[in-house]
């Protein structure tokens, strides 16, 4: 191992030393976090000159950049909400134009508890933004595109090789980043924005911890009966994990609905109709129903039809109990009728939590540094925060004549967000925790308190201002 | 002064050491009159040259020249103080320049604490872009008298509006080492030029003249003063950093800091060697009366878990000084 490290460090640095490229800042990964640090440096008066070099192995100027200029007519199925504090950052001190059109502020969360009448009804007007994460990308590359600003490169199609240091005995030395195309750049400052499986964050040595939660997000693009009456997102948190309906403009919706493995299969193996009859079910039938369905359907003892049939049947049961039928639009989301084809996928719920964020000439951003359950729509928001704590460290520490990739200039980015992002993942954690159960005197003491909440405003208005910023 | 001596009562056999006046600067400063090159090689025959500092001070930074870079190491206080007074530097410097672009706002109140908050944005932002606009035209050349491992010499030497730093300082070790570590950073190992000379042998004079951390490890400081004014151009600035000679600074500096915290290697500072910053005004007033202008003066002090952070009470601990030389 040692030796074969050696080998290619002797390599690196005699064949291709000629070749090798300077640059103050260079960005592994284009996502969101990676996109919006680019911009927000040639954004920004005190770093513009920085010279920036931006990696990803996708294909971001041709197809993802299309996006923009030729969006497709439905919804893709990769849709977050995005805090106004994000929004916020993203338009104005970043200056992107997002394609308003497909945003969906709304206007509220309404949460239960699967196991009990437990109720928390959150409202704030534009309390957050469903958006497409295809949107944020391409309105990042657009407005990219349209300034065109002065020393920057993005490098898609093209992935990292290797990284070294250029003095394999310093590691303040500067990183060399060799690139499959060739090109080896050596950068004043390494930043990794390269998602949950960072190949700086391995680089760096920086430990990262966590766990898989054992438990799958299964996502798609929902068509609904009607507009809903109340903009708003719905979640109610099931024993398998929460399964959230979020807004998007007219009769369209997103789903994430978190379950344990097996039955995410399910939910991906089962006909159109057959899913969007659980979905609706999710929502408004006991978690004894829904245990029976899975059940059944995993073997095999009841058709797609028949569940389809009762589904319905129960539900108009349900509905028909209310004096008002006011009230079904209060308490339920509108009824789904279709999902779009080929928009359901499943991926792993994870937490993880890097040690440190920095080190010497580098810092982490995004999911490189964390990754949450999607419960509270925290993980991109989360990444943005990193970005703009991250900007503010960079523009202090180019005022102060530092050397920007040093652990010096780099450290008060750290102590920003870590709290920050400790916290939030630690209340996302032990909500998880709190639901996937339904041991009957744990569903009552949180359902008192769920309920309990909900009377209390200031308590209330408290955690909406922690996921969505203070009150305007 | 004898109610501050009850108020340290506790503390005074630990602080009886402490002249009351800094008997070398006073002396050397009513003495003399004029600052001239010719005077400051005569008035000094006892030594070699008038700007050294003693060896053991040298044999002091010497041995601390290896960690100097260690941004976690023994200098980690004086890292993080250099932030503090990089802030001084910059808001000093930027003070000075002239808005010439009658389209920008400048207002004649503390609009912070009146306007919204999003105006006084806008407005700053303006005033910013201008005043970058206008330091953007300067190409400024400055000496840093006695840079160590090049801390300050460095963080100068980024700024655009610098075009060269000529650095000097008595202990060689610690100029190896200041040039060994700017030569690995490309955008500025062409601007900053590390010297080991004593003051007096510099040529040349230099739009701004920097002193922070240095006054209290020379044995004359006044003499320091006048041969770094004699560098200094018309209209241009010197700065300058020190401690007062108070029980504060000695509880600080060298009580907590050297011996409890242990955050400052043992044996930098010596309280005798302080200088108050009246002390510094006074020789201004003594010396240069009408040539010079004090542009600002604060003090610093350091917070546990916050960092070094600026105040006004400038006769206490820690200050940073910038004064102008008049045409």
């Amino acid at each position: 191992m040692l030796n074969t490290r050696i080998l290619r460090r002797s390599f690196f640095s005699s064949a291709l030393k000629l070749q090798v490229k300077r640059t103050d800042v260079l960005i592994v990964g284009g996502g969101p976090a990676g996109l919006t640090l680019a911009a927000a440096i040639k954004q920004s008066p005190h770093l513009s000159n920085l010279s920036t070099v931006l990696v990803d192995a996708g294909d971001l100027k041709e197809k993802i950049a299309g996006f923009y200029h030729d969006p497709p007519e439905n919804f893709t199925n990769r849709v977050i909400s995005l805090t106004p504090q994000s929004r916020h950052f993203l338009e104005d001190t970043v200056g992107v134009s997002l394609m308003e059109e497909r945003i969906q502020p709304f206007d509220g969360l309404y949460v239960t508890d699967g196991c009990s009448d437990g109720t928390l009804d959150m409202e704030r007007d534009s309390m957050g933004s469903m958006i497409e994460i295809l949107n944020i990308q391409s309105s990042l590359l657009a407005k990219l595109q349209a300034t065109n600003p002065a020393k920057l490169d993005i490098l898609d199609k093209t992935k990292v090789q290797s990284i070294e240091y250029e003095d394999p005995e310093d590691n303040k030395s500067w990183p060399v980043v060799t690139l499959d195309n060739g090109d080896q750049y050596k950068t004043r400052l390494l930043i990794g924005a390269d998602g949950f499986n960072s190949p700086v964050r391995k680089f760096s040595g920086i430990e990262s911890r966590g766990w898989f939660y054992n438990r799958f997000g299964v996502v798609a693009t929902l068509k609904l009966e009607y507009p809903p009456f109340k903009i708003r997102g719905w979640q109610r948190f099931l024993p398998t994990g929460p399964v959230a309906h979020l807004p998007l403009p007219n009769t369209n919706s997103t789903l994430v609905w978190s379950t344990t493995e097996p039955l995410s299969r399910l939910l991906l193996s089962l006909d159109d109709d057959v899913f969007v009859a659980l979905v609706n079910a999710s929502f408004v039938l006991e978690d004894v129903d829904l245990e029976y369905y899975y059940k059944s359907l995993q073997d095999g003892t009841i058709t797609g039809e028949e569940v389809i049939q009762d589904v319905d049947y129960r539900i108009n049961e349900k509905f028909n109990s209310f004096k008002d039928d006011s009230m079904i639009d209060e308490k339920y989301p509108p009824r789904v009728i279709d999902i779009l084809d080929k928009s359901r996928a499943r991926f792993p719920l994870k937490l993880s939590h890097a040690d440190t964020y920095v080190a010497e000439r580098i810092a982490l951003v995004g999911d490189a540094a964390h990754t949450t359950h999607p419960l509270a729509g925290q993980g991109l928001n989360m990444g943005q925060g990193d970005v703009e704590s991250l900007v503010k460290t960079l523009e202090k520490a180019t005022q102060r004549g530092l050397d920007i990739g040093s652990l010096l200039s780099l450290e008060p980015y750290w102590a920003d967000r870590y709290p920050t992002n400790n916290m939030l993942l630690g209340v996302v954690d032990k909500l998880h925790k709190l639901y996937s159960t339904d041991f009957g005197p744990l569903v009552s003491l949180r359902t008192f308190g769920l309920n309990l909440v909900n009377n209390l405003q200031p308590l209330k208005d408290l955690m909406i201002g922690k996921v969505s910023g203070p009150n305007k | 002064m004898s109610s501050r001596t009850r108020l340290f009562a506790p503390l005074k056999r630990c602080y009886s050491e402490i002249p009351k006046y800094n008997t070398e600067f006073i002396k050397s400063s009513s003495s003399t009159s004029l600052p001239s090159a010719e005077h400051a090689t005569t008035s000094n025959t006892g030594k070699a040259s008038g700007t050294s500092a003693s060896e053991d001070e040298i044999f002091h930074f010497q041995q601390l020249a290896p960690t100097w870079w260690d941004t976690w190491g023994s200098q980690r206080i004086l890292h993080k103080m250099n932030l503090v007074r990089m802030d001084f530097f910059q808001r000093t410097i930027r003070n000075e320049m002239k808005i010439r672009n009658d389209d920008v706002y400048i207002p004649g109140f503390n609009h912070r604490d009146h306007l919204p908050s999003y105006v006084t944005k806008a407005i700053d932002q303006d005033i910013f872009k201008e005043v970058q606009k206008e330091l953007a035209k300067n190409k400024f050349d400055v000496l840093d008298i006695g840079c160590g491992g090049g801390i300050l010499s460095e963080s100068l030497g980024r700024l655009p509006f610098i075009q060269s730093v000529t650095a000097i300082d008595l202990a060689p070790e610690c100029i190896e080492v200041a040039k060994a570590h700017a030569a690995k950073d490309p955008s500025i190992k062409d601007k900053i030029f590390y010297k080991y000379l004593p003051l007096e042998k510099v040529h040349g004079q230099y739009d701004i003249v920097t002193m922070f951390e240095m006054l209290e490890h020379v044995d004359e400081p006044s003499e320091i003063l006048r041969q770094a004014w004699s560098k200094l151009q018309p209209n241009g600035i010197v700065f300058l950093s020190t401690i007062n000679r108070d029980p504060v600074s000695w509880f600080t500096t060298i009580f907590m800091a050297e011996q409890v915290l242990k955050v400052v290697p043992k044996g930098t500072h010596h309280v005798d060697k302080y200088i108050n910053s009246s002390e510094i005004k006074q020789w201004f007033e003594e010396n240069l009366s009408g040539r010079y202008e004090i542009l600002d003066t604060k003090g610093t002090m350091y917070l546990p878990l916050t960092g070094w952070v600026e105040h006004d009470c400038a006769s206490v601990g820690n200050y940073s000084m910038a004064i102008k030389k008049l045409k």
